[in-house]
C-alpha cells in the first residue's frame, strides 16, 4: 500500500526527468504536428534508457523487478504533465497480455524485445463509441480476423498490434499482428487531448496460429486481467493529472487577488478545493491498493472497475472545477488546465467509462 | 514475522475460548456494553466477555501495560482487530474514555492522573462525558464562557455545557473552562476533570430528532474542583483539546463499523427488499447503480485508512491524510443511511417499533441520529476549512 525505498527512489528519478524534459509544452508540440508521431520519440528513448519498459516485470521475465508498484510510481509522474508515451498501450496493456496469456515460446519471442524497448506494442479492444469487453464482436475464426476497432493508441509507432476478438465458441482471444506487415485498414486522427488514435478495419486478416496468445488454449481470464492492468494504469495517470490540477489551482488562488484579497481566502473556494483533495486521496488510495494486489499475485477484476469509475468521476469533477476557478484564463488555450480537462474526457473513454465500470462492479458485488 | 503469526494463532484460540457465542452475533444497540459506576450488563455472556477482555487490557489494546492497557504493538493490535472481525466478536466496551479522553490523558496527564484514571477506563469502572460546546460556543468553540476561578486549593466552576453525550449516565466529565478572561480566546482556556457527583452539577437530557436523548445539557453551579484535576498547564487546555479532537474525529470517521453492520449489508437488504431477477440482478437498476457507486467510495475510504496504517508503520505518515477522515467518513455514512431509506420505501417511515421490523426501525432511527455526525466533533464545514488551510496551504 506504500512505496518501498527503491520504488520511492524510482518515483523521484522519473519526477525529476518528467518535470525537466517532458513538461506540458512537450504535449503541445505533439499536438501541433497532426501528422507527426503519437509521442515524442526522443523522450521515449530516454525513458527506455532508464529501463522503464521493464519496470514491472520480475527479473525472471527479464524485468527490473520494481513490481507493479514501481510501474505505479512511474505513471503517477507521467500523468502529472499529461506526457504522451506508450506506457499504457505498450508497457501496461500489451506487455501484460503477452506475459499473462502467452505461451513460453511466445513470451521468449516478444518479451525481451518489449522490455528492452527495442519494440513497442499496442492493443485494439474497443469497438464503436463505448468500450465494452463483453460487447466485442470482432471475430477470430479459422485464423482470420474480421471486424472493426476504434480508438487504438500509438499507431503506427507500435511494432506489434494485439487485437482482442471472439472465437467461434464466443471465447475471448488475443491475436498478435506485426503492424507493418499485417493487412488491415487504418484511419488515424487526433482527439481533443492532442494525441493520435486509429480506427481499424479487419477483413479476412490472416493470423498465424502461433501468433494467437496461448495458441488455442482458453485465455479469457488472463486477457481480462491484462486489460484490467491497462485500466488501472490509465487511472494511475489520471490520478497524477488530477494531483497536478489541484496544485495548479491552489497556486492560482493563492496568487490571484480580487476585492483586495487573495482568492484563496474565500471559504466558498476553500471548501471546493478541500472536496477535490478528498477525492484525490480516495482515488489514490484505491489505485495504490489495486497495484499492491497485483504485486501479491491477485486478480483485480473488481478493483479495476472501482479504480477506473472513481478516477473517471473525480478527474472529471476536478478538471471542471480547475477551469472554473482559473476564471477567464481557464478557458484559454494558453493555460494548461484546458489540456488536462480534455485529457480527462479522453481517459474516461479509454478502457471503459464510469457507467460501464459501475455496472461491472455491481455484477461483481452480486447485484 | 513468525512472532506475529504465533500471536495471531494464540489470539484466535483465546478469543474462541473467551468470547461466548452470543457475543459473536451482530451487535444490537441495546446490547452494547458501556462502563461506569451504574453499569448494567445486558446479559451474563456480555459480562463474561467484557471481564475477559478487560482483564487482558484488550479493551484498550495499545495502551501501556503499567496503566492496565494491553501493551500491544500496532501490528499486534491490528491482528487482534482482524481476528475479532473474523470471528464477529462484538466490541467488549463502548466508552468515550477509550476512544477520546484516554489517549489525550496519556499524552498530557501527570503520572498521578494516569494512575488514577486510566486503569478505571480500561476496566470500565468509570464512564466519561465530554464538556466542550456551550449554547453560545459551537463551531467557535474557543469563545466558551464556562469559568473556573482560582480559589486557592480549588477551582470554582460556573457555567453550562451542551451536547454532553450521555452525561446523565456518566461519572466524570472532562471540560474546557475559561481560567483567564483577559487573554486572547484560545490562550485563556484550561482542561479540567470534574466528578459528576460534585455538589452543584446537574444534567438535563435533550430530546433529539431520532427520539433519543443521548445528548444532554450540563449545568455547573458553584462547583468546587480540586486543583489536582487540571490536565496540562493552566491556560494551555487548548493543546489538550486539539489532541483529543484528533482522536474524536478518527473515532467518528469509523462510526460505520460501530453500528449494526451485518444486518445492514446494503446488497443483502436491497435484494431481500426489492427482489432480483433470475440472474441475481437487482430489480431496481437505479438503486443497483447507487449501491455500486457508494460501495466503491466506501472501499476507497477503507483503503485510505489502510494506506495510512502502512505509512504510520513505516514512519512515513503524511500529516494531511488524517485531516480528511472525519468529513469523508461521516458523509459516506449519511449517504448510506439515505440509500437504506430509499430501499425500505414507506416501511422506513414508521416511528413506532411495533409497526416495523427491528431492522426497519433501527435504519430509521440511525438515519435521524447520524445527522449529528457531520455536526458534532467539528462540523464538516470546519473540517473543510482545516483541510484547505493545513493540507492545501490556502491563504486565510
Amino acid at each position: 500500500m506504500i512505496f518501498n525505498e527503491e520504488q520511492s527512489m524510482l518515483q523521484d528519478t522519473v519526477r525529476a526527468f518528467v518535470q525537466e524534459h517532458a513538461p506540458v509544452a512537450d504535449l503541445r508540440a505533439v499536438r501541433a504536428n497532426s501528422s507527426g508521431p503519437s509521442y515524442n520519440l526522443n523522450l521515449w528513448n530516454q525513458l527506455v534508457e532508464l529501463g522503464l519498459p521493464a519496470v514491472a516485470l520480475s527479473e525472471d521475465d527479464g524485468g527490473l523487478g520494481f513490481g507493479y508498484m514501481g510501474l505505479l510510481a512511474v505513471l503517477l509522474e507521467t500523468g502529472k504533465t499529461i506526457m504522451a508515451s506508450p506506457l499504457v498501450s505498450s508497457v501496461a496493456a500489451a506487455t501484460s497480455l503477452i506475459q499473462l496469456a502467452g505461451t513460453d515460446d511466445q513470451k521468449s519471442r516478444w518479451l525481451p524485445q518489449l522490455t528492452s524497448g527495442e519494440i513497442t506494442a499496442t492493443v485494439a479492444v474497443q469497438e464503436g463509441r463505448h468500450y465494452s469487453l463483453p460487447a466485442v464482436e470482432t471475430q477470430l475464426i479459422d485464423g482470420q480476423l474480421n471486424g472493426g476497432k476504434s480508438m487504438v493508441m500509438d499507431l503506427p509507432e507500435a511494432d506489434l498490434l494485439i487485437v482482442i476478438a471472439k472465437t467461434a465458441e464466443g471465447k475471448l482471444a488475443a491475436a498478435v499482428l506485426e503492424s507493418s506487415k499485417a493487412e488491415f485498414d487504418a484511419q488515424r486522427y487526433s482527439l481533443m487531448d492532442g494525441r493520435k488514435y486509429s480506427d481499424l478495419t479487419f477483413t479476412q486478416t490472416n493470423v498465424l496460429p502461433n501468433n494467437i496468445l496461448g495458441e488455442g488454449a482458453n485465455r479469457t481470464a488472463e486477457i481480462e486481467q491484462a486489460l484490467d492492468i491497462a485500466t488501472v494504469a490509465t487511472a494511475a495517470e489520471m490520478v497524477g493529472g488530477a494531483e497536478s490540477l489541484i496544485e495548479r489551482t491552489v497556486q492560482h488562488l493563492n496568487d490571484r487577488e480580487q476585492f483586495d484579497v487573495k482568492l484563496a481566502t474565500f471559504q466558498a473556494l476553500q471548501h471546493r478545493c478541500s472536496e477535490m483533495y478528498c477525492q484525490l486521496e480516495l482515488a489514490k488510495s484505491a489505485v495504490f491498493s489495486a497495484f499492491a494486489r497485483l504485486d501479491r499475485g491477485k486478480d483485480i477484476h473488481k478493483a479495476a472497475s472501482q479504480v477506473k469509475a472513481l478516477a473517471n468521476d473525480y478527474y472529471q469533477h476536478i478538471s471542471n472545477e480547475a477551469v472554473q476557478m482559473h476564471g477567464g484564463m481557464g478557458v484559454t488555450d494558453e493555460l494548461d488546465v484546458g489540456l488536462y480537462l480534455k485529457r480527462s474526457r479522453v481517459c474516461n473513454q479509454l478502457f471503459g467509462d464510469a457507467a460501464y465500470h459501475r455496472q461491472r462492479y455491481a455484477l461483481a458485488l452480486g447485484l | 514475522m513468525s512472532d506475529l503469526n504465533t500471536f495471531r494463532e494464540e489470539t484466535r484460540a483465546w478469543l474462541l475460548d473467551n468470547c461466548p457465542e452470543s457475543q459473536r452475533q451482530p451487535i444490537v444497540k441495546d446490547e452494547q456494553i458501556w462502563g461506569g459506576r451504574k453499569r448494567e450488563f445486558p446479559s451474563a455472556d456480555a459480562q463474561k466477555w467484557f471481564e475477559a477482555m478487560a482483564e487482558r487490557g484488550w479493551t484498550a489494546p495499545t495502551w501501556p501495560k503499567e496503566y492496565g492497557g494491553g501493551g500491544l504493538s500496532p501490528d499486534e493490535a491490528k491482528i487482534l482487530q482482524q481476528e475479532m472481525a473474523r470471528l464477529g466478536c462484538r466490541p467488549a466496551l463502548y466508552e468515550i474514555g477509550i476512544w477520546m479522553f484516554g489517549p489525550a490523558l496519556l499524552a498530557f496527564g501527570t503520572e498521578e492522573q494516569k494512575l488514577e484514571h486510566i486503569p478505571k477506563i480500561v476496566r470500565g469502572e468509570i464512564r466519561w462525558a465530554q464538556g466542550y460546546s456551550e449554547p453560545s460556543a459551537g463551531s467557535d468553540l474557543a469563545s466558551l464562557k464556562t469559568k473556573a476561578e482560582d480559589c486557592g486549593d480549588h477551582f470554582l466552576v460556573n457555567g453550562t455545557k451542551i451536547w454532553t453525550t450521555n452525561a446523565h449516565k456518566a461519572d466524570w466529565i472532562f471540560c474546557l473552562v475559561r481560567t483567564n478572561p483577559d487573554a486572547p480566546k484560545q490562550q485563556g482556556i484550561s482542561f479540567l476533570l470534574i466528578d459528576m457527583e460534585s455538589e452543584g452539577v446537574s444534567v438535563s437530557p435533550i430530546e433529539l430528532i431520532s427520539g433519543e436523548s443521548e445528548f444532554c445539557q450540563t449545568f455547573f453551579d458553584n462547583v468546587k474542583v480540586p486543583k489536582a484535576n487540571l490536565v496540562g498547564e493552566l491556560n494551555k487546555g487548548w493543546d489538550v483539546a486539539k489532541e483529543l479532537l484528533k482522536h474524536e474525529r478518527a473515532m467518528m470517521s469509523s462510526m460505520e463499523s460501530m453500528t449494526e453492520k451485518e444486518e445492514f449489508s446494503l446488497v443483502d437488504l436491497a435484494k431481500k427488499t426489492l427482489g432480483a431477477d433470475a440472474k441475481g440482478a437487482l430489480n431496481n437498476p437505479e438503486v443497483r447503480t447507487k449501491i455500486a457507486a457508494l460501495d466503491m467510495e466506501m472501499q476507497a475510504f477503507a483503503q485510505l485508512n489502510e494506506r495510512m496504517f502502512y505509512q504510520h508503520k513505516a514512519k512515513q505518515s503524511d500529516p494531511r491524510l488524517p485531516l480528511l477522515l472525519k468529513h469523508i467518513g461521516t458523509k459516506q455514512l449519511q449517504r448510506k443511511d439515505e440509500l437504506l431509506l430509499e430501499i425500505l420505501g414507506n416501511k422506513s417511515l414508521s416511528w413506532e417499533s411495533a409497526a416495523s421490523t427491528h431492522t426497519e426501525h433501527t435504519v430509521t432511527r440511525n438515519w435521524a441520529f447520524d445527522k449529528a455526525h457531520t455536526i458534532a466533533g467539528g462540523t464538516s464545514e470546519i473540517q473543510l476549512n482545516i483541510i484547505a488551510k493545513r493540507a492545501l496551504g490556502m491563504a486565510s
